[in-house]
C-alpha cells in the first residue's frame, strides 16, 4: 500500500522518478486537503442564516500576493527537481557495449542482437520476436525504430517509456536491478492490434545470460556465418 | 432598489445603430470607478471583424508555412534531385501583377472617398482583372509543372508546393468572388453614399491576400 | 454589413416571424444560443453512450454489450478491437467538439454576451446564424462517418500520423476522411462565431460598460473567442494536410515520402493545448458568476481573476510540448516545456484561491447552480493537481499514456467543464426559457452525479499509477494488469451510475421547459444586466432604451444599500455628478 500502487521498481533511474512522484504526491495531496477543508468549512461556517449579512470586500492584495507567490515557489522547486532526473534519463547516454536494436511494427516487437561481431546489419545478427534478454546490473542501450506507425516502448517496472517514430532511430537506455520477467506493452495507439502488442523482457543474472547468449546468439551466429572467431570476444563482453 | 429599465417589451424602435452603440448618456460618474465609458468605437464592426478574420487566416497559413519550413529544413537536398525547378522568373512577374492589384485597390478607395462612382467601378474592375490574370498565369504554370512530372504525390516537394500555393490560390479565388459581388453592387451605385462597409472589408481582405503572396513566393520559390 | 442591419429592420417591422425564422433559421442570438445548447446536449447522449460501450468492454472484455447486438449484428454485440478504437475515438471527438464546445462557447457565448454587455444582438446576426448551421453540417458529416464502409475514425481523438495518415494502417478509409472534413468545417464555423463574439464585446457594450465592469463570464468568453480564433485555424491547416496525405497522396506526415510524423503532433498540440483552455475558461467564467450570487459577496479579486485568465490564454501557446515529452521530440525542448507548464498552474492557483476567498464571510445558499459551481471548483482542483504530476517530465515518462491521463482528462473536462455547464444551465435556465427548474430534481441530479463521477474517475488515478495503459481493448491481455481488473469493474459500475444519474436532469429539463414555474425577471437577485431583461428576453432584448451601467458586476451586500445587491444599472446615490468637472 505504501508504494501507492506503483509497480515494483527494478531500474536504476526508476527510484528518481518514484521519489519525484512521491514528492508531488505529498504536495498536491496537502494542497487538495487544504482546499477541500477550507471549502467545506466555509460552506458550513458561512451558511445562510437569518439576519446575517455577507462581508463586503473586493479582495485583499496582500493575500492574493501570498497565494500567487507560494504556489509559484513550490512550482519552481518542482521544476528544479525535475530537471536533473530528466537529463539523466533522456539527455545522456551512459557508455555501454550492450546495444540492442528494437524495431516495432504492427503489432510486434523485434529485437536484433548484433551477434559476435558487435555490429548490426551483418550475417551473424540474431533477431528475436517479442522477447528480449538482458543481463542484470548492466546498462542496456536500445535503438528504437518503427517500421510503420508510432509505437511506444513501455516497461512499467523500469519506469521507462519512449515512443518509436518511423523514419528515426531513438537511442534510450535502462539498467535493470533485479532478475525476472517483465512485460513490455506498447503504450501508443498503433491500430487495432495495439492492445496485446506486448513483449517480454527477461532480466538474467550474468551467468544465466551468458548461457542464454551462448545458446541463442552465438549458436545462431555459427549456423549463419562462419565467423567463429567472434565467440570468445562475445563471452568477454557479456561478462562485463 | 432594483431600478427600472425593465420596460415592457413593446415594439422597440428600429435600430439603425445596431453596430454603433449610442453615445453615452451622462450621469453616474462620481469617481473614476464609476465614470461612464464613452463608447464611440475606434473601428467600426466590419473593419474590426476583418482584422480578426485576417488574424485567424494568418494562423492558418502560419500552420502551413511552418510545416513547410520544418520539412524543408530537414530535407537532405532541396529541391530534391530529378524534380523540375519552379518557374521563378514568370512567377516573379506574376507577383508584380498581384502587387499592382493592391495598388488599384488603393486607388479605388481614393475614388470612393471622392464619391467618384465611375472611377470606383473602373478601378475595382482593374483590380479584379489583375487578380484574374494572376490566377491564370498560376494555373498555366501549374499545368506545365504537372506535365514535367511534379505532382502532389511526388514527395514532400510536390506536396508542399501544391498545398501552399493551392491554399493561396483558393483564397485569391474567394477574394475574387467577393470582389465581383462588391463590384456588381458598386456598379449599381452602392457604397458612394457612405455605407461602404462591405467594400472596405473586401478591400482589406484583398490586401491581405496580396500581402501574403510575397511571403509565399520567397519561402517556396526563392529560399 | 448593411445586409445585417437590414435584417434587423425586417425583424422589428414584422414582429411575427414564421416558425422557420423564429426557431430554425433565427438570427436572434438567444435562439442561436439555445440551438447550440440543444445540439450539445443531444450529442452528449451519443458521446455518453459511446463511453459506456468503452467501459463495458474494459470491465467485462469481449462479452456482448447489452443492446449493442442490435447494431453489431455479426458479432452479437461483442466489440472487436477496431470497433473499440472507433468507440473511444469518437467518444472523445464528440464530447470535445460537439458537446463541450457547443454548450459552453456556442450556447452560453451566444446567449450571454449580448445580454450581459447590454447589446441588442451580436454584431453580425446573420453570420451568427450561419455559424450554427455550419456547425450542424460539420456534425452531420461527423455522424455520417458511423455509416461508411470501414467504420469511423479509430486513431484516437489526436489522430496521430502516420496511423491516421495512411488508410491501410487502421483499415479505416472514409471514416477518417470525414473526421478531417468535419473538423475543417467546424473550424470555419468557429471562426465565424469567434469573430462575432470579439467584435461584439469590443464594440457593442452598453453605455458605462467599461471593460473592467464586464462580468467575468464575459471576460472568459472573450478570451475563449480569441483562443478559438487563433488556435482552430492551426488545426484546420493540420487536418487539411492530413486529409491530403490520405486522399491525394501528399506526404506531409508520411515518412515514406519524406514527411515528418512528429510534425502532426506539433500542429495538433499547438492547437490542442489552447483547446483544453477553450474548454475550461467558460466554465471558470460561469463559476465566477455563480459563486458571488449565492455567497452574496463580490467576487474576490476581480482584476486578478480577469488577468489570470488572460495569463492562461497567453501561456497556453507555449506549453503544448508537454503532450510530447516522450514522443521523440528533442529532450531539451521537453525541459523548456516543463518550465512553462509549471508556470501555467500559477494563474489557476490564483483563481482557485480567489474562489475560496469569495466564499469567505459570505452568506452561502446551496442552490442547485451553486452546488454544481462548487463541484466545478473542487473537481477542477483535483484535475489540475494531477496535471502537476504530468508537468514534471520524469514522472510523465511513467504515467504518459496511462489511465492517469484519462483520470486527468475527465476531472478537468467533466469535473470542470461539464459541472460548469450544468451550473450554467441551472442558473440561466430561467432567463433562457422563462421557467424555473425544479430544485428537487436538481438535487436528485447533482448528488448522484457528483458521487458517481468520483466513483468513476477517481480510481482511474490508481489504475494509471499501476501502469494501466490507455486506449487498450482488453486489459486482461497483460499479466501485470490482471490483479487490477476489479478496479475496472468498479469504474464501469460508476460509469453506468453516472449515466443513470443524468435521467433526473433530462426529466427536469423538459418538464421545466413546459411546466416549470414562470420565472420572474430576476429570480436569484443578481446584479448583471441579463437580469434586467424580461425572462425570456424578447427579440432585441430590451425595450426602447438600452440599460446604462454605473457599477461593477458583483455589488452584493454593499453598505450603500439595504438590499443585499446593487444591479449594475443602479445609479450611484445622491452624489451623482457632484464631483464632475
Ligand atoms: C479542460 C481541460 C484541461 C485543463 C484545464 C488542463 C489543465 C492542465 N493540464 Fe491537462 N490535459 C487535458 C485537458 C486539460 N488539462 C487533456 C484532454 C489531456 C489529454 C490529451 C490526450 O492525450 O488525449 C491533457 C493532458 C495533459 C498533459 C500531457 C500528459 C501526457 O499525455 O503525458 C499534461 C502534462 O503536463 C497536462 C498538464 C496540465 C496542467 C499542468 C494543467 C494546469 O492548467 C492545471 C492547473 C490547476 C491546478 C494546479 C489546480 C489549482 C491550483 C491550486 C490549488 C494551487 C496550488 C497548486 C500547487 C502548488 C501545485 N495535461
Ligand atoms: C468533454 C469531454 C469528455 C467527457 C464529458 C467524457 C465523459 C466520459 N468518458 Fe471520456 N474521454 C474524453 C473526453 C470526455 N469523456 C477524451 C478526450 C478521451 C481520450 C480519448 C482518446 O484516447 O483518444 C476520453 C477517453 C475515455 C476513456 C478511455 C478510453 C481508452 O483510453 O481506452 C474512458 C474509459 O473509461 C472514458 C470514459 C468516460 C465516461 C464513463 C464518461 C461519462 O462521464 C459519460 C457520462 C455521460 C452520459 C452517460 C450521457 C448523459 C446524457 C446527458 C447528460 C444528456 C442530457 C440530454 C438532454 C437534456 C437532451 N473516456
Ligand atoms: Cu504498437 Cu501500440
Ligand atoms: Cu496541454
Amino acid at each position: 500500500m505504501l508504494d501507492w500502487w506503483l509497480p515494483e521498481n527494478v531500474s536504476t533511474y526508476g527510484k528518481d522518478i518514484d521519489r519525484l512522484f512521491h514528492l508531488i504526491y505529498y504536495i498536491t495531496g496537502a494542497t487538495l486537503v487544504l482546499v477541500t477543508v477550507v471549502l467545506v468549512a466555509f460552506l458550513w461556517v458561512y451558511r445562510d442564516r437569518p439576519g446575517r449579512r455577507a462581508r463586503y470586500t473586493h479582495g485583499s492584495t496582500p493575500l492574493e500576493i501570498v497565494w500567487t507567490v507560494v504556489p509559484a515557489l513550490i512550482l519552481v522547486l518542482l521544476t528544479m527537481l525535475s530537471v536533473p532526473a530528466w537529463s539523466k534519463i533522456k539527455m545522456t547516454q551512459p557508455d555501454t557495449d550492450f546495444i540492442v536494436q528494437v524495431t516495432a511494427k504492427q503489432f510486434n516487437w523485434q529485437f536484433t542482437y548484433p551477434g559476435p561481431d558487435g555490429r548490426f546489419g551483418t550475417a551473424d545478427d540474431t533477431t528475436l520476436l517479442d522477447e528480449m534478454h538482458v543481463p542484470v546490473n548492466k546498462v542496456v542501450r536500445v535503438l528504437l525504430r518503427s517500421q510503420d506507425v508510432i509505437h511506444s516502448f513501455f516497461v512499467p517496472q523500469f519506469r521507462m517509456k519512449q515512443d518509436t517514430v518511423p523514419g528515426r532511430e531513438i537511442p534510450q537506455w535502462f539498467e535493470a536491478t533485479k532478475p525476472g520477467k517483465y512485460e513490455l506493452p506498447c503504450a501508443e495507439l498503433c491500430g487495432f492490434g495495439h492492445s496485446g502488442m506486448r513483449a517480454w523482457i527477461y532480466v538474467h543474472t550474468p551467468e544465466e545470460y551468458a548461457a542464454w547468449a551462448a545458446a541463442t546468439l552465438t549458436a545462431k551466429a555459427s549456423t549463419a556465418g562462419d565467423e567463429k572467431k567472434g565467440e570468445p570476444e562475445r563471452e568477454e563482453k557479456t561478462k562485463r | 432598489m432594483t431600478t427600472a429599465l425593465v420596460e415592457p417589451p413593446g415594439v422597440p424602435r428600429p435600430v439603425r445603430g445596431l453596430h454603433i452603440p449610442p453615445p453615452p448618456r451622462d450621469g453616474g460618474d462620481d469617481d473614476e470607478d464609476r465614470g461612464p465609458a464613452p463608447q464611440r468605437p475606434i473601428l467600426d464592426n466590419v473593419r474590426l471583424a476583418m482584422i480578426f478574420l485576417i488574424s485567424g487566416e494568418i494562423m492558418f497559413f502560419g500552420g502551413l508555412i511552418s510545416a513547410f519550413l520544418v520539412l524543408r529544413v530537414s530535407a537532405a537536398a532541396w529541391p530534391p534531385p530529378l524534380q523540375p525547378r519552379l518557374p521563378i522568373a514568370v512567377t516573379g512577374l506574376n507577383t508584380l501583377v498581384l502587387l499592382a492589384s493592391s495598388g488599384t485597390m488603393l486607388a479605388a478607395g481614393r475614388a470612393l472617398r471622392r464619391g467618384d462612382r465611375a472611377a470606383l467601378v473602373r478601378r475595382l474592375l482593374a483590380t479584379a482583372a489583375l487578380g484574374a490574370v494572376f490566377l491564370l498565369v498560376q494555373g498555366y504554370e501549374w499545368t506545365r509543372l504537372v506535365s514535367f512530372g511534379l505532382t502532389l504525390s511526388s514527395g514532400v516537394y510536390g506536396a508542399t508546393f501544391y498545398t501552399l500555393i493551392g491554399a493561396h490560390a483558393a483564397h485569391v479565388v474567394g477574394a475574387l468572388v467577393w470582389l465581383a459581388a462588391v463590384l456588381a453592387l458598386a456598379a449599381r451605385g452602392r457604397f458612394v453614399d457612405g455605407a461602404a462597409g462591405p467594400l472596405r472589408a473586401c478591400a482589406m481582405y484583398w490586401h491581405f491576400v496580396v500581402a501574403l503572396w510575397p511571403i509565399l513566393y520567397v519561402a517556396v520559390y526563392l529560399a | 454589413m448593411s445586409a445585417t442591419s437590414a435584417t434587423a429592420h425586417a425583424h422589428v417591422e414584422h414582429h411575427e416571424l414564421g416558425f422557420l425564422r423564429t426557431y430554425v433559421f433565427s438570427t436572434d442570438h438567444k435562439m442561436i444560443g439555445r440551438q447550440f445548447l440543444f445540439l450539445g446536449l443531444l450529442m452528449m447522449i451519443l458521446g455518453g453512450a459511446l463511453a459506456l460501450v468503452v467501459r463495458w468492454q474494459l470491465a467485462w472484455p469481449e462479452t456482448p454489450v447489452p443492446g449493442l447486438g442490435l447494431i453489431l449484428r455479426e458479432t452479437g454485440g461483442i466489440l472487436e478491437p477496431s470497433t473499440y478504437n472507433m468507440a473511444f475515438t469518437m467518444h472523445a471527438t464528440i464530447m470535445i467538439f460537439f458537446v463541450v464546445m457547443p454548450i459552453l462557447a456556442g450556447g452560453f457565448g451566444n446567449f450571454l454576451i449580448p445580454l450581459m454587455i447590454g447589446a441588442r444582438d451580436m454584431a453580425f446576426p446573420f453570420l451568427n446564424m450561419l455559424s450554427f448551421w455550419v456547425a450542424v453540417v460539420a456534425g452531420i458529416l461527423m455522424l455520417a462517418g458511423f455509416f461508411v464502409e470501414g467504420g469511423h475514425a479509430a486513431a484516437g481523438w489526436t489522430s496521430y500520423a502516420p496511423l491516421a495518415a495512411v488508410p491501410e494502417y487502421t483499415g479505416v478509409n472514409w471514416g477518417q476522411n470525414l473526421w478531417c472534413i468535419s473538423l475543417f468545417i467546424l473550424g470555419v464555423s468557429s471562426m465565424m462565431g469567434s469573430i462575432n463574439y470579439i467584435t461584439t464585446i469590443i464594440n457593442m457594450r452598453a453605455p458605462g460598460m467599461k471593460l473592467f465592469r464586464m462580468p467575468l463570464v464575459i471576460w472568459s468568453l472573450f478570451i475563449t473567442a480569441v483562443l478559438l480564433l487563433l488556435a482552430l485555424p492551426v488545426l484546420t491547416s493540420g487536418v487539411a494536410m492530413l486529409l491530403f496525405d490520405r486522399w491525394l497522396g501528399t506526404s506531409w506526415f508520411r515518412p515514406s515520402g519524406g514527411g515528418e510524423p512528429l510534425l502532426w503532433q506539433h500542429l495538433f498540440w499547438y492547437f490542442g493545448h489552447p483547446e483544453v483552455y477553450i474548454l475550461i475558461l467558460p466554465a471558470m467564467g460561469i463559476g465566477s458568476e455563480i459563486l458571488p450570487v449565492f455567497a452574496r459577496k463580490p467576487i474576490f479579486g476581480y482584476h486578478a481573476m480577469a488577468f489570470s485568465m488572460i495569463a492562461i490564454a497567453f501561456l497556453s501557446w507555449i506549453v503544448y510540448g508537454h503532450h510530447m515529452f516522450v514522443s521523440g521530440m528533442n529532450p531539451a525542448l521537453g525541459m523548456a516545456f516543463t518550465v512553462t507548464t509549471m508556470i501555467i498552474a500559477v494563474p489557476s492557483a490564483i483563481k482557485t484561491f480567489n474562489w475560496l476567498g469569495t466564499l469567505w464571510g459570505g452568506r452561502i445558499r446551496l442552490t442547485v447552480p451553486m452546488l454544481n459551481a462548487l463541484a466545478f471548483v473542487s473537481m477542477f482542483v483535483i484535475g489540475g493537481l494531477s496535471g502537476i504530476f504530468m508537468a514534471s517530465t520524469p514522472v510523465d515518462i511513467y504515467i504518459q499514456d496511462t489511465y492517469y491521463i484519462v483520470a486527468h482528462i475527465h476531472y478537468v473536462v467533466f469535473g470542470g467543464s461539464i459541472f460548469g455547464a450544468f451550473a450554467g444551465i441551472y442558473y440561466w435556465f430561467p432567463k433562457m426559457f422563462g421557467r424555473m427548474t425544479s430544485p428537487v430534481l436538481g438535487q436528485l441530479h447533482f448528488w448522484p452525479t457528483f458521487f458517481f463521477f468520483n466513483l468513476t474517475f477517481f480510481p482511474m488515478h490508481i489504475l494509471g499509477v499501476g501502469g494501466h495503459m490507455r486506449r487498450i481493448y482488453n486489459p486482461m491481455q497483460y499479466e501485470f494488469l490482471q490483479p487490477l481488473q476489479w478496479w475496472n469493474v468498479l469504474i464501469t459500475i460508476g460509469a453506468i451510475g453516472l449515466g443513470i444519474a443524468q435521467i433526473p436532469f433530462v426529466i427536469n429539463f423538459f418538464w421545466s421547459l413546459f411546466a416549470g414555474r414562470k420565472a420572474p425577471v430576476n429570480p436569484w437577485n443578481a446584479t448583471t444586466l441579463e437580469w434586467t431583461a424580461p425572462s425570456p428576453p424578447p427579440h432585441l432584448n430590451w425595450g426602447p432604451t438600452l440599460p446604462t451601467v454605473y457599477r461593477g458586476p458583483y455589488e452584493y451586500s454593499a453598505p450603500e444599500s439595504t438590499d443585499d445587491f446593487l444591479p449594475q444599472t443602479t445609479p450611484p446615490v445622491a452624489r451623482a455628478g457632484a464631483r464632475r468637472h
